[in-house]
């Protein structure tokens, strides 16, 4: 009773439409999908077999008690003439679950100390350069799919830079070789520190600096005020930003695929996946995806208590105040430029790999080699490359309509309905972050490729992925720009509002007229990122992406260009690379500066 | 002229509840004011009438219809916003002529009427000015002059003089007075200022804690307070507690301590008995040095501070075991620690049972 008297008074029809389109949308294209995931292998007889999830734990190339290799191999070698040791690093192989489990906990540990590192240092240190170093934290998100974890093994190769500064500058006579799991974790720290970081950093330039000051007053200083102030008030961010990491670090497929470490959930996922652009999806696949779902959202349950979901998509805000600074001593400062910089600068690396690899003739010893700029005009007249970046530009544009729509919609119920249950509906809405886009993917194979969808634009094996791909990429990149409506939101007191409908303006008229022209630049903002991370989207684009050659997105043609043993591929995949990177940093400099909001830097 | 009824109105938040069955008639043409302490429920039920909270329970009428269920656009109110809300993306002139747009009047009209108002709240010149180039003033005219405009069938004001000074209050105060009585629109002026309340108003409704615990006539309310937390709310009060000695009729006797006798008339409603405990409420600016003709109060005791405010002298005077304030001549010098005697009428104590005084938490009561 209580509830109808409330429903019949605050659901006008710009609300029931407002309401439906998030709910429609993503009841059909996330819950729907994931439903699927989670019931086709619990469910016996839906999808024909007989797998059930517990078949995984008797395949040995999924778990296994015993490694089948060393983890480290050292050896006597002779390479131009000299003796030199080599180290080969490979880490242990228990099999696709437990090398998963191992490899996101040890990359969480590691980018979690390096970022607090970095971020207290940034946060607390005030020296000469320091504007270099923030930058220099930024590179490792500048986005180069498949194309920077490759360029970190050729580093890690025998005769990669790492060898050459231990022999040739360091004159020992070591060489080091790193490849397979540990080659993952190495290049997997190397990209997602950065998300810590940046969450860490957030959380303390937030704390008020009198609390800080109140403990040294007390007589806490150095390392102790770390532990028993700063560290526990900068939780919030490390929580979130370790659970991101570890989420990302879980589905990542580009460091699996550039150290053939192909005992991973995600690369079983994929092949599994690959393979059914010919067929059915193999029964351990819908299985393995629902693991790969429950082991991302108990991260992400687990952090819930520390952080809301909220801050997640906006995760850099600005501090308030000037939080304290001060000069390092001189300790400090050795610390700073002679440690601090090398490491960051090595993690910045495959990045600025991936320009130097761009603009050179070659690269297949330890430095690239030859200027030229031939590739940039191959990527251009090279109809296969030219055809996936127009459809990427093409599906990432049409995903944006969406996510504007959707935006809009999403942010204005959930921060103007008010209708019980709404939570729900913010929850769904900001999920997208934590929710693996091979889940995703293994949904829509199974949902869309079967009645009442089987031979509709929605199929990929009749009509191809085009439509699936880009309504991916509208569920996965959504939560940037509802984010930063709903942020807008937040800043437009709503009696701007009422007083329109007070004057008799209906809710569409006020939607149409104060709202939308009041939000404008959120909408912009959120949007640009929307985009560039749609563009740069990996998962569902390199497997459902592969069902119809003609329809491929360009990250899937990144893959392939890279892996399928064509001699100036990588080259060309680096050439890409760069396009994708210069449209995020357009992004970059138009919402910082134009726009003046912060970027929202995750999405990998 | 439109009549606004509220029949047992009723609002949670969660486990606050806002408003408590309210129930209000303002007549058409009526201004009529809703005062109260922050916090005690008005904005919402001004918000109520508006149409942008739902009662849980209760109805609202606009004469004899039924609008509860209505949308705020659909109920033909005016609401200037304590925050004035202006648009800020339009100019003066847009904002004031959006209502009128909405209805779809011609081009012309509009800007007839929109001059118009914009005159006739004193904008003129300003109209294509945006509202953050305005002053505090200028803007909450602009508000008003954006509810006039579409000549509403109810006018609701949610303190909308708060952000101003002083002066500019005042001024103010008396403009918007001015323009309804021309206008005969009915309004409902929420207020947590009881000076604006007492000059504005044909009728007030006092609110405490989500309920309206007296609807009376500026003067009614003053004169003959309904409770206690009206004759403490309104003006301001001093208060004696004693045990009641004698009632007869309508005149009460109150031993305040020591032997000390205060006769005054039992407030309206209540009821009282010899021995009951009870407190005498007084306003300090109805003290006297003077005996006056009719009947009074001979009060004599120690005096325990004085303060110098300007238009008077306020001092405490203390009996046996508790004190009272009263207001005195200030050319009259009075020294702390001389015995005073002071005078009150007897009509202007007003007696009330003990019962609630300790809920009632108010500095002008001292
Ligand atoms: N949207 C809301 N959600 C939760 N509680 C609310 C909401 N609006 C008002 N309240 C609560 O209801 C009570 C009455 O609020 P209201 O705004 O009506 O008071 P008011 O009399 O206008 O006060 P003031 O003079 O401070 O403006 C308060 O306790 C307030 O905290
Ligand atoms: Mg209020």
């Amino acid at each position: 009773m209580g509830l109808l008297r409330k429903l019949r008074f605050y659901l006008d029809s710009a609300m029931v439409v407002q309401l439906l389109i998030p709910v429609v949308f993503f009841g059909l294209f996330l819950i729907v999908p994931l439903a699927a995931v989670a019931v086709f292998p619990l469910v016996p007889g839906i999808s024909g077999t007989t797998y059930s999830p517990l078949l995984l734990f008797q395949d040995p190339s999924m778990i296994r008690f015993t490694s089948t290799r060393p983890s480290v191999i050292i050896r006597q070698v002779v390479m131009g003439g000299e003796n030199l040791t080599l180290i080969a690093v490979f880490g242990p192989n228990y099999g696709a679950i437990p090398n998963s489990l191992i490899n996101s906990v040890v990359v969480t540990l590691g980018a979690s100390i390096f970022g607090l590192v970095i971020a207290f240092v940034m946060a607390r240190y005030d020296f000469p350069g320091k504007m270099f170093f923030r930058v220099l934290a930024m590179v490792p998100l500048l986005l180069t799919p498949f194309i920077n974890a490759f360029v970190v093994r050729k580093m890690f190769m025998y005769d990669g830079i790492i060898s050459y500064f231990i022999h040739r500058i360091l004159h020992l006579s070591y060489i080091i070789y790193v490849d397979y799991l540990a080659g993952v974790m190495i290049a997997q720290v190397m990209t997602f520190w950065p998300i810590v970081y940046l969450n860490v950093y957030a959380s303390m330039v937030q704390i008020d600096p009198s609390l800080e000051e109140q403990a040294e007053n007390l007589g806490a200083k150095g390392f102790r005020l770390f532990r028993t102030v700063t560290l526990p008030l900068s939780l919030p961010g490390l929580a979130a930003g370790a659970a991101v990491v570890f989420i990302f670090s879980l589905e990542d497929l580009g460091a699996p695929i550039a150290f053939r470490e192909f005992d991973m959930i995600s690369f079983k996922i994929f092949s599994g996946l690959r393979a059914a652009i010919t067929g059915e999806v193999p029964p351990y696949v819908a299985s393995l995806s629902l693991l790969l779902l429950a082991l991302a959202m108990v991260a992400f349950l687990a952090i819930k208590k520390y952080v809301s979901l909220r801050q997640y998509a906006m995760v850099v805000r600005g501090g308030r105040w000037f939080p304290r600074v001060r000069k390092p001593g001189v300790i400090g400062a050795v610390l700073i430029y002679a440690l601090i910089l090398p490491a960051m600068l090595f993690t910045a690396f495959p990045q600025i790999g991936v320009f130097m690899y761009s603009l050179a003739e070659r690269w297949t010893k330890t430095f690239p080699e030859g200027l030229t700029l031939r590739y940039f005009s191959e990527m251009v007249s090279n109809p296969v490359l030219f055809t996936s970046i127009k459809n990427s530009l093409i599906y990432a544009g049409s995903a944006l309509a969406i996510i504007v729509l959707l935006g809009i919609s999403t942010a204005y119920v959930v921060a103007r309905g008010r209708i019980p249950g709404l939570g729900i509906l913010d929850v769904i809405a900001t999920s997208p972050i934590a929710i693996p886009g091979l889940a995703i993917a293994t949904g829509y194979f199974l949902v869309f490729s079967r009645a009442p969808f089987k031979g509709t634009l929605l199929d990929p094996f009749t009509s191809g992925p085009w439509l699936l791909l880009i309504l991916a990429y509208a569920i996965r990149r959504s939560p940037f720009t509802i984010r930063a409506v709903y942020a807008g939101l937040q800043q437009i007191h709503e009696a701007l509002e009422e007083s329109a409908m007070n004057l008799g303006a209906s809710r569409w008229r006020t939607l149409a007229t104060i709202v939308i022209p009041l939000l404008g630049l959120s909408i912009l903002g959120g949007a640009l990122v929307s985009f560039v991370y749609s563009m740069a989207e990996t998962s569902v684009s390199v497997t459902l992406g592969g069902i119809e050659s003609s329809q491929r997105p360009i990250t899937y043609s990144m893959y392939e260009y890279l892996y399928s043993g064509y001699v100036e591929g990588p080259n060309l995949v680096a050439v890409m690379a760069v396009f994708i990177i210069s449209i995020q940093l357009t992004v970059i400099v138009v919402t910082n500066f134009i726009l003046k909001q912060r970027y929202a830097f995750i999405g990998v | 002229m439109v009549k606004v009824v509220l029949k047992d109105v009723t609002k949670k938040f969660g486990r606050v509840v806002a408003v408590n069955k309210v129930s209000l008639e303002v007549e058409g043409g009526e201004l009529f004011t809703i005062l109260g302490p922050s916090g005690c429920g008005k904005t919402t039920t001004l918000r109520i009438v508006a149409g942008f909270e739902f009662p849980d329970e209760g109805r609202v009428m606009f004469d004899d219809v039924d609008v509860t269920f209505r949308k705020p656009y659909e109920r033909g109110t005016a609401m200037v916003f304590q925050n004035y809300a202006l648009w800020p993306h339009m100019t003066v002139f847009d904002n004031i002529a959006y209502g009128l747009k909405v209805k779809k009047l011609p081009k012309s009209e509009v800007r007839e009427r929109v001059m118009g108002v914009i005159e006739l709240v004193g904008l003129k010149g300003l109209e294509d000015r945006y509202p953050l180039q305005l002053s505090g003033g200028q803007q909450q005219r602009v508000a008003l002059a954006r509810a006039l405009v579409v000549e509403p069938k109810v006018l609701l004001l949610d303190e909308p003089l708060s952000n101003l000074d002083a002066k500019l209050r005042v001024k103010m105060r008396e403009e918007i007075r001015r323009l309804q009585k021309r206008l005969g629109i009915t309004t409902i002026y929420v207020t947590h200022d009881q000076e604006e309340a007492m000059s504005l108003s044909d009728r007030i409704a006092i609110m405490n804690d989500g309920k309206v615990v007296q609807v009376g006539h500026p003067r009614e309310i003053y004169m003959s307070p309904g409770n206690l937390f009206v004759a403490t709310f309104i003006g301001r009060s001093t208060a004696l507690m004693g045990r009641v000695v004698e009632v007869s009729g309508e005149n009460v006797k109150l031993d305040v301590g020591d032997g000390v006798v205060i006769k005054g008339r039992l407030a309206r409603g209540y009821e009282l008995r010899t021995n009951d405990e009870a407190i005498a409420i007084m306003r300090p600016e109805d003290f006297d040095l003077d005996k006056p003709k009719a009947e009074a109060n001979e009060l004599s005791g120690i005096v325990d501070l004085t303060m110098f405010i300007g238009a008077f002298n306020q001092v405490k005077i203390r009996l046996s075991n508790q004190s009272f304030k009263a207001y005195l001549d200030p050319d009259i010098e009075v020294r702390s620690g001389t015995e005073m005697t002071v005078y009150i009428r007897v009509d202007d104590v007003i007696i009330f049972p003990r019962r609630g005084w300790e809920e009632i938490e108010f500095e002008a009561v001292a």
